[in-house]
């Protein structure tokens, strides 16, 4: 058994309270000792990151995406650490749903700088657009797909056996 | 060693001279990087070989394409291709661009590299050592030799085929053809 | 506004001054850049899409393929990702050759940064040193886990084997041998005046301006931040050794480099001190059936710190036998996208290497 970290600054449990009781409608749960998850709405994203940045969580490790089909939504997910200035162990995951049909999403940039290229990556690779984004372009891929490529609909192994296995070798062709 | 057969050189002096100098163009194209750096420094010593990295493809004359290759990629290295002077050997490392690799089914990456540019040789492994490196470069060397090592040649005759399937993976490509063009040749094929 | 004599070049994948592939372009007005911007992509492989096509134990090869110089920290990031879904233990033993084997790794890494940071500056002697002695950890790797690049030896339950006979002796005799060159290092590249001269205040970046940019690592160390995740949230045997965080006060390339060089040191302490306190017992927790295995269903979220920073995973398993959603949060991916772009404004085309090398950028990181 290790022992238990001393939790400098402020306790989850208190800053799960302090959550709870500003912003409606929101479910919060600890998980782990260190992590709390926060599933919200979408319109409550920007402030509860407002919130979250002033209380000290002010480094945004990543902004993932996971395609639920069945479900037909795509979840948006904001992962904040601390750089340990004014107290706040741990990480916070933030969760929220959009439509899975022409999805749409503000940015976060003039809250956090750096969430730019995250954004590119996931309007490239799931579809997702995102309003007030400086630039949108190409990232990683080299041409455009009829389906996003990281969505559950596109099969790569189909997409491999059209494109690439139908171009002959050069000695067949002789 | 028949670096000091002073008859053979006399026989043969192009053949002598392409076979103990054969420069390598610095392009870290894949994971395989990872092994060229110990390669090239003075443990496993490639100047011992006559191997050693330079700057612009316009000085070398050994194009190794070291691991998987991305579409973007591709393009970079058939325009490295393109602009190295004849006579050019091109040597696969690793076993993604034999057949795919591990990375069979992915989205960006090609399969069989010998559809779009010629393959003098292959060295299978994930990574290959050290020592695989130096037994493909004595393989060149008898290849040289009995003039099999002709993939420069391949590319000049079969160009047109070579072009159109590059064209056909990327649609139509900015650069002009290197040699000219008969569309007689490509006419039957199907889009 | 476009003046008559901007021009736009590029410093692409075939360079000699590039370690890796990767491409910047650059808008240049005479010797001082204007504007630069990355463009990755050639090393893109869709790899949390492959993964989700493959059960769990046959992502333990595909994982480590990532980040070639140091695969040990992304197997360490999977394994404990997937313990912590499947609620697995580790065997006391297994993390302490988990510390040595990562702190090996570490040892490489760093090497491989001065073997590339060396020779882009002219120090050629250095680095034909540096990769003579990464070489002879590669050797000892070999004698632990079979090969000398990828790995695949930290598993979900502990290690793959134990170590043989005779290992420690063998790596305290190489961490000797390296140990005892340090004075010509030295002499040589380290306390040398014309790298003094040539790295002082360039790539110069703020205590305030990383922290807004998401640095991690020794750009954060270098700038006078105290960040290190292995005191802040230990994992393996990190709580139990004692060992420092270098930093240093300026935050430009000769500040990143110093730190490499005092991590070095700290990385040979640990491992000295892990060998000495390694109990006996078990490596290895067996899991019932890997080929059949599900893991139930959550999400969570673990982290590392590399031999470049904070290295992360994002896990989502739905209760089957294949990953729901892989993501990983690699480090070069903020350095390399915002906070070479940030620098390279007003820098002159003669100092690009020298910026981009003293980062750390490693390509395959930032395209997965």
């Amino acid at each position: 058994m290790r022992k238990k970290q001393k939790v400098k600054g402020i306790k989850m449990e208190k800053l799960k309270d302090e959550i709870a009781s500003i912003f409606k409608e929101i479910k919060v749960n600890i998980a782990q000792d260190t992590k709390l998850i926060i599933s919200a709405k979408k319109e409550q994203v920007l402030n509860l990151l407002r919130f979250l940045k002033d209380k000290g969580y002010n480094h945004l490790a990543l902004i993932s995406c996971v395609d639920w089909i069945e479900e037909k939504e795509f979840e948006l997910v904001y992962i904040l650490g601390s750089y340990l200035e004014k107290g706040g162990k741990g990480h916070i995951i933030l969760k929220t749903r959009i439509h899975r049909k022409k999805p749409k999403f503000k940015t976060i940039i003039p809250i956090f700088e750096n969430a730019e290229p995250y954004e590119r990556e996931i309007h490239e690779l799931f579809g997702v657009d995102f309003e007030g984004h400086p630039r949108l372009t190409h990232l990683f891929l080299e041409r455009d797909y009829k389906i996003p490529p990281f969505r559950k609909d596109f099969d790569t192994r189909e997409y491999v056996k059209e494109v690439f296995e139908k171009i002959p070798f050069v000695e067949d062709k002789k | 060693m028949d670096r000091t057969n002073i008859k053979k050189w006399l026989k043969t002096p192009d053949k002598m001279s392409q076979k103990y100098s054969l420069w390598a163009v610095y392009f870290c194209t894949g994971c395989g990087i990872i092994e060229i750096p110990p390669v090239i420094t003075s443990r496993w010593d490639a100047e011992r070989f006559g191997v050693i990295p330079v700057a612009t493809p316009r000085q070398a004359n050994l194009f190794l394409i070291t691991g998987y290759v991305s579409l973007k990629t591709l393009k970079a290295i058939i325009r490295t291709y393109e602009l190295m002077p004849d006579p050019k050997y091109t040597v696969g490392f690793g076993s993604c661009p034999i057949n795919g690799g591990m990375y069979w089914d992915s989205y960006n990456t090609i399969k069989h590299l010998d559809k779009y540019i010629p393959v003098d040789g292959w060295i299978a492994g994930c990574m290959p050592r050290p020592e695989a490196i130096f037994i493909a470069v004595t393989h060149l060397w008898t290849m040289i030799d009995k003039e099999m090592a002709t993939g420069y040649k391949r590319y000049k005759e079969n160009y047109e085929y070579y072009r159109h399937n590059q064209e056909r993976l990327f649609g139509k490509l900015e650069w002009p053809p290197l040699y000219p063009i008969n569309e007689e040749k490509t006419e039957g094929e199907g889009n | 506004m476009k003046t008559e004599r901007e021009l736009e070049l590029y410093f692409g994948p075939q360079h000699i001054g590039m370690v890796g592939n990767f491409s910047i372009t650059l808008k240049v007005e005479g010797d001082r850049i204007i504007e630069a911007s990355a463009n990755p992509g050639y090393l893109h492989r869709g790899f949390e899409k492959l993964m989700e096509y493959r059960t769990w134990i046959q992502n333990f090869p595909m994982v480590c393929r990532i980040n070639v110089i140091e695969p040990d920290s992304m197997e360490m990031v999977y394994a404990m990702a997937v313990e912590k879904l499947a609620k697995i233990e580790v065997p006391e033993r297994a993390n302490y050759i988990r510390t040595i084997v990562l702190e090996l790794a570490r040892l490489t890494s760093h090497l491989f940064g001065c073997w590339a940071y060396a020779n882009m500056l002219g120090f050629d002697t250095v680095a034909q040193w540096a990769m003579y002695h990464r070489d002879l950890l590669l050797d000892l790797f070999e004698e632990l886990t079979g090969a000398r690049v990828y790995h695949i030896y930290i598993w979900p339950g502990g290690v793959r084997r134990d170590i043989p006979k005779g290992f420690k002796d063998r790596v305290l005799n190489t961490l000797h041998t390296i140990g005892s060159c340090i004075p010509d290092y030295d002499n040589t590249f380290f306390n040398n005046r014309l790298f003094y001269k040539r790295a002082k205040n360039i790539g110069k970046i703020s205590k305030d301006e990383a922290k807004k940019l998401g640095a991690t690592g020794q750009i954060l160390r270098a700038a006078g931040i105290k960040y290190d995740i292995r005191k802040v949230e230990p994992y393996a045997v990190y709580d139990k050794v004692n060992f420092e965080i270098p930093t240093r006060e300026d935050g430009d390339a000769y500040s990143r480099v110093w730190v490499i060089r005092d991590e070095m040191i700290q990385s040979v302490h640990i491992i000295m001190q892990c060998f000495e306190k390694m109990p006996q017992g078990e490596v290895y927790n067996r899991v019932p059936n890997p080929f059949k295995w599900k893991i139930p269903k959550g999400e969570t979220y673990v982290r590392v710190e590399s031999s470049r920073g904070e290295l992360g995973l994002y896990l989502v398993s739905n209760g089957e036998d294949k990953p729901y959603r892989v993501h990983f949060r690699t480090p070069s991916y903020p350095h390399g996208l915002i906070i070479l772009e940030k620098l390279l404004k007003n820098a002159s085309i003669a100092d690009v290497g020298n910026i981009m090398i003293s980062l750390y950028v490693v390509a395959p990181e930032i395209d997965r």
